[in-house]
């Protein structure tokens, strides 16, 4: 009897798990679980069993039963999953995605924010001045004479008050250690201004950052260890890096220099920027400024530098003119969002 | 300034290539900016001279020479320079020449006359960058002979001089420095100086501007061209030849740096008076043009009158002409400033003022006028009187300077050790006094380095010679605080991210704007005194031209959806205060371009921009109407009540103006008050843990009664439950319709939560009855079910 029921339970999981369709399928749970089911119809044999044979048959019923069911279930389960698979088959994924449009930051201010970073890493922190200043801050306390050539009409844009538009950010040198004794480990990122002509590589309006380190015992070595470090972490650490002699009125020793890096097109060694020991001379200016002995020479050094941000966004983005930058055509300013 | 490696070489050993002369005078701060060769292959060049020309019979700017090339026999040459005169010596490439610029020379015939070779110009045969008419030889050079053997193949490099460096404006100067840097000796420019002085025939009455004069007589010149050799070696370093005598003086000064000028002795009235021009004194300069003085600028003048602005050009009267016989010969010492000031104001910028400007040696003076007289005596004959007019003394030595070896090392970050400290000053020509310690030296200046003014010029020195590259990099950092500029900079780094996250694109303008521009700002702009070019004559008030440029720019190349901003300084009139301002603008389409799943196109509007200004999460952020005579519609933008902004659509009459092809909408948002508050922390509120319940109300209000006068009743119902409420629909009446005009429908959902438990429907429905009463009440609504 055992038997007959183990055989009944193996046809209908045989034949569930080989059902082609949902009537099929259907018909086999009404065949085997319905009312008058095969299996169904068992629960009225087991009034003729005996008591001995009575739990035994009855654990394989429900067994079979419940087999059975699970089964159905799952056949009914697979079909289910088929057909759901089959009314989306005809979508074309290749279609186009809904566009979400992020917009994108300005090419200079993606090349500012990376320099900035780096600096920030090193331990400098933000100083800012204004655009609009005077020859003082510009010219007199960076050790630049009245006389000289830097410091004209030609060069320089003027306001009818005398004022003039910064030639370049050093004048955050001087505002820096005005209003804070040291040390300074600053960078001032900002714009400057020469009476240039505009063509591809000049612009009457550029980007600098400027950098001031005064503390006790800073030497030439801590410069370089700082424009090397800074230039591998922007351009990679493979980045050749030379210092030349160079002048400027407000450093001395003065140095400028060049980098030859892969991630710069062309593989030529490139004039980057200027650098040097801050002139003593500026400390005694800063000093008479502020009328103590802050910024005593003897005691403290510095170096300064200025980043030419434009030009360095130009080599590393490979743009071949400036104008670019202040055309802000949507093509151009997506092409580096 | 431009040397010939040939001539350099005369005075001093140089690295056995150019690359690596290049490099050492580079690494020591005299940057070769230019490396060009010149010359080359010269084969089947030879020295021709000129015997007739006549004018082409078929061409107006075309001559037919007949040259003699040697050969005995004329060789026919059709010429197109008009620079040359019959009996001039002059290149000729015959056939089968292959000039240094790639031009093949066959025989040939020029608007049908036979051409048997070509006549050259300095640039054709690469000796210089002057093509302007014929190379013109010297007087001396042997006709037939080969045109290599006058020019040998050079190479110029091309010198950056920073200014602190006037000593390297020569080539005995750069041949000084360049010896100094590899321990050889340079060739001493030896002169015979020994002329008596005298103090006849000068007088300084600007001794400030002038400390000293000499003038020098040279009697019997004969003036014609130059021999080859000192053309050539003019025209390699960038001066054209003129005659024997103005050539020596720019010979000298390229030699020894010394600028040198000659007046035709005969045409001068008695002494020279060295005084400052008279206010309004006019000048006939040897450019031709007549210039105007003022009482600052200093002028040389005989006892009729001016006769050469001083430092920086000669009068046109008293040059030396092919007919002066007597030469006065000046060298003089001038005051920088004076001539840069004078050289500038003039816009008359020459080589002799270049280097007065600079500072020339003033141990060099006399012996550069006795170097030019002996070269006079030698190419133009003459002879030197045998005293020399001087007035004023020349400079003083520089004073000393002391150098501390410790505070040198100090200041480079490397042991340099005091011996070679000692050799490599001693080697640029500075001489160590008996003055000094074991560990501070002191050092006598030579007059040529006037920049050695203390101990950090010292130091300079030894860093240039020592090798910047032998100091090893060094990392050494500071903890720094917090700065109010880290500050503002990171506020904008999160508002430019908010932006962009929008989908906005950042802008960067000239803060220089055109005069139109300027005159379109209702408060005016600051002006620049000397703009150079009419797209940047004033300081931008506000960033509203600029965006509006970049709208009309991409407009204009195709750009259908324009949504942008900008985030920079504004320089407010009348003394061009700095602020950070935030400038946005809209127009054109919601979306770049229509997408397959899109429902309908929608322009960009007053709500597109008010929703970007939103999303900055200003604190306490407001918007109230207002009126601008740019905007058709304005609203002040406001932070916890103060205005820091306008938005607003502009008028029709203006986007016309402009050619805009949308409604234009723009912000401007002044970001000072936002980067001096101090940033508001976040804190953590509890989530709501029991479910909200949802109400809906639709009513009919007159057209002109605004959703925040709706909100206003609601928040003042002061309802504890109500958490929020939100407008979902909003139209407009019409005529017939169940709104009716001069009316509009809002419907708001008002969501009631309690933070304690579920509220039950009943609660909520005694609560909203009450609201819809009040709104009823306060406001007339009239409530639709």
């Amino acid at each position: 009897m055992s038997h007959e029921l183990e055989q009944l339970r193996d046809t209908a999981l045989g034949e569930i798990s080989a059902a082609p369709d949902e009537q099929s399928l259907e018909a086999a749970r009404v065949g085997y679980l319905g009312k008058s089911g095969s299996i169904s119809v068992w629960g009225e044999r087991m009034r003729g069993l005996s008591k001995e044979e009575k739990p035994i048959v009855g654990k394989l019923l429900n067994e079979a039963r419940t087999a059975v069911a699970a089964a159905i279930e799952q056949r009914a389960a697979e079909f289910r999953a088929s057909a759901e698979t089959a009314a989306l088959a005809n979508i074309d994924i290749t279609l186009p995605g809904q566009p979400a449009e992020i917009g994108g930051l300005h090419p200079l201010t993606q090349m500012l924010d990376r320099a900035i970073s780096i600096f920030r890493r090193m331990g400098f922190a933000l100083a800012e001045g204004p655009d609009v200043d005077t020859e003082w801050y510009c010219f007199d306390a960076l050790n630049t004479a009245p006389d000289h050539p830097a410091r004209n009409e030609q060069d320089t844009f003027y306001l009818p008050d005398g004022r003039l538009l910064r030639t370049h950010t050093s004048t955050v040198q001087i505002r820096t250690m005005m209003s804070a004794p040291p040390p300074i480990r600053v960078i001032a990122p900002g714009a400057a201004y020469r009476r240039d002509e505009v063509d591809a590589t000049h612009s009457a309006q550029f980007h600098q950052i400027e950098g001031l380190y005064v503390d006790e015992k800073v030497s030439v070595a801590d410069l370089k260890g700082t424009i090397e470090f800074f230039l591998r972490e922007l351009l990679g650490q493979q980045t050749e890096i030379r210092f030349r002699p160079h002048y400027f009125p407000f450093t001395e020793p003065s140095f400028e220099f060049d980098v030859r890096s892969k991630a710069i097109k062309g593989g030529k060694w490139l004039e980057l920027a200027g650098c040097g020991m801050v002139h003593p001379a500026v400390f005694e200016e800063v000093n008479r400024a502020r009328g103590d002995d802050a910024y005593d020479p003897e005691k403290y050094t510095g170096f300064a530098f200025g980043l030419g941000m434009d030009r360095l966004a130009m080599l590393l983005f490979d743009i071949p003119d400036i104008r670019y930058f202040a055309q802000n055509d949507l093509r151009f300013l997506r092409q580096f969002a | 300034m431009k040397f010939s490696v040939n001539w350099l070489r005369e005075f001093v050993d140089l690295p056995a290539t150019t690359e690596a002369l290049a490099d050492l005078l580079t690494f020591a701060g005299v940057e070769i900016e230019g490396v060009e060769e010149r010359g080359g292959n010269f084969d089947n060049v030879v020295v021709a001279q000129i015997r007739e020309s006549v004018q082409h019979p078929n061409a107006d700017r075309l001559s037919v020479c007949q040259v003699d090339d040697g050969s005995g026999t004329n060789r026919q040459i059709v010429c197109g320079a008009k620079n040359y005169k019959v009996g001039d010596k002059v290149p000729l490439a015959v056939p089968g020449a292959a000039l240094p610029n790639g031009l093949k020379i066959k025989a040939s015939k020029l608007r049908g006359v036979e051409s048997q070779g070509m006549l050259c110009s300095p640039s054709e045969l690469k000796v210089s960058e002057d093509s302007d008419g014929l190379l013109i030889l010297g007087a001396d050079a042997p006709i037939g002979a080969p045109f290599a053997s006058l020019y040998q193949p050079d190479t110029i490099l091309d010198v950056e001089i920073t200014p602190n460096r006037p000593d390297l404006l020569s080539y005995f100067g750069l041949a000084r420095e360049t010896a100094a840097l590899t321990s050889k000796s340079v060739k001493p420019v030896n002169v015979d100086a020994n002329a008596a002085a005298t103090g006849d025939g000068v007088t300084i009455r600007a001794l400030r501007e002038c400390p000293f004069y000499s003038a020098r007589r040279i009697e019997n010149v004969t003036v014609g061209p130059s021999p080859s050799w000192l053309r050539t070696k003019l025209e390699a370093s960038g001066i054209r030849a003129i005659n024997n005598i103005v050539d020596i003086t720019n010979y000298v000064m390229l030699e020894v740096g010394q600028p040198l000028h000659a007046f035709d002795a005969d045409k001068l009235d008695g002494a020279i008076d060295v005084r400052l021009a008279t206010p309004g004194e006019k000048f006939l300069a040897l450019d031709g043009k007549t210039y105007q003085l003022s009482e600052r600028d200093l002028m040389i003048a005989d006892q009729a009158r001016a006769v050469a602005i001083g430092g920086v050009m000669g009068g046109e009267d008293t040059g030396v002409t092919n007919s002066t016989r007597n030469v006065l010969l000046e060298a003089a010492y001038f005051l920088p400033s004076s001539i840069r000031r004078t050289a500038r104001t003039l816009n008359l910028p020459s080589d002799a003022s270049y280097r007065f400007e600079r500072g020339v040696d003033p141990g060099m003076t006399l012996r550069a006028s006795a170097r030019a007289a002996e070269l006079i005596q030698q190419i133009a004959g003459g002879t030197p009187a045998a005293e020399i007019s001087v007035a004023g003394a020349p400079l003083e030595r520089p004073t000393d300077v002391s150098l501390r070896y410790e505070r040198c090392n100090q200041l480079l970050g490397v042991t340099v050790g005091s011996q070679q400290v000692d050799s490599i000053l001693q080697q640029f020509g500075l001489t160590r006094s008996s003055a000094g310690t074991a560990d501070a030296s002191v050092w006598s200046v030579p007059s040529h380095r006037r920049d050695l003014q203390r101990e950090v010029d010292l130091i300079e020195e030894v860093v240039r010679a020592y090798g910047i590259d032998k100091i090893a990099p060094r990392h050494r950092s500071r903890f720094t605080p917090q700065s109010d500029a880290d500050r503002a900079a990171d506020l904008q780094s999160v508002l430019r991210q908010r932006l962009v996250a929008l989908g906005l694109f950042e802008a960067r303008t000239s803060a220089l704007i055109s005069r139109a521009d300027a005159s379109t700002s209702a408060r005016g702009a600051v002006d620049l005194k000397n703009p150079l070019s009419e797209d940047h004559v004033a300081l931008r008030p506000s960033l509203t031209a600029g965006l509006l440029d970049v709208l009309m720019r991409n407009q204009n190349m195709g750009a259908s959806s324009i949504r942008l901003f900008e985030l920079g300084r504004v320089f407010a009139p009348p003394d061009a205060t700095e602020r950070r301002s935030l400038g946005l603008l809209f127009s054109g389409e919601t979306a770049r371009a229509p997408h397959w799943r899109a429902t309908a196109k929608r322009q960009l509007d007053f709500f597109d921009l008010k929703g970007a200004i939103e999303a900055l999460r200003i604190p306490e952020l407001g918007f109230r109407r207002a009126e601008h005579p740019a905007f058709a519609l304005a609203a002040e933008i406001t932070a916890a009540g103060e205005v820091i902004g306008l938005a607003g659509q502009l008028a029709t009459e203006r986007a016309t103006q402009l050619g805009a092809a949308a409604p234009v909408f723009l912000a401007q948002i002044d970001l000072e008050p936002l980067c001096q508050s101090a940033r508001s922390g976040c804190r953590y509120e509890e989530i709501d843990k029991y479910p909200a319940v949802s109400r809906d109300i639709a009513m009919i209000v007159p057209e002109a009664l605004s959703h925040v006068e709706v909100e206003g009743v609601l928040a003042a119902a002061n309802e504890p439950l109500v958490q929020s409420v939100r407008l979902f629909d909003l139209f407009s009446g019409r005529e017939g319709s169940s709104v009716g005009s001069g009316k509009k429908s809002l419907a708001y959902t008002l969501t009631y939560r309690d933070k304690n438990r579920t509220l039950t429907g009943d609660e909520v429905t005694v609560v909203h009855t009450r609201i819809r009463e009040r709104l009823k009440s306060e406001l007339g609504a009239e409530l639709r079910e």
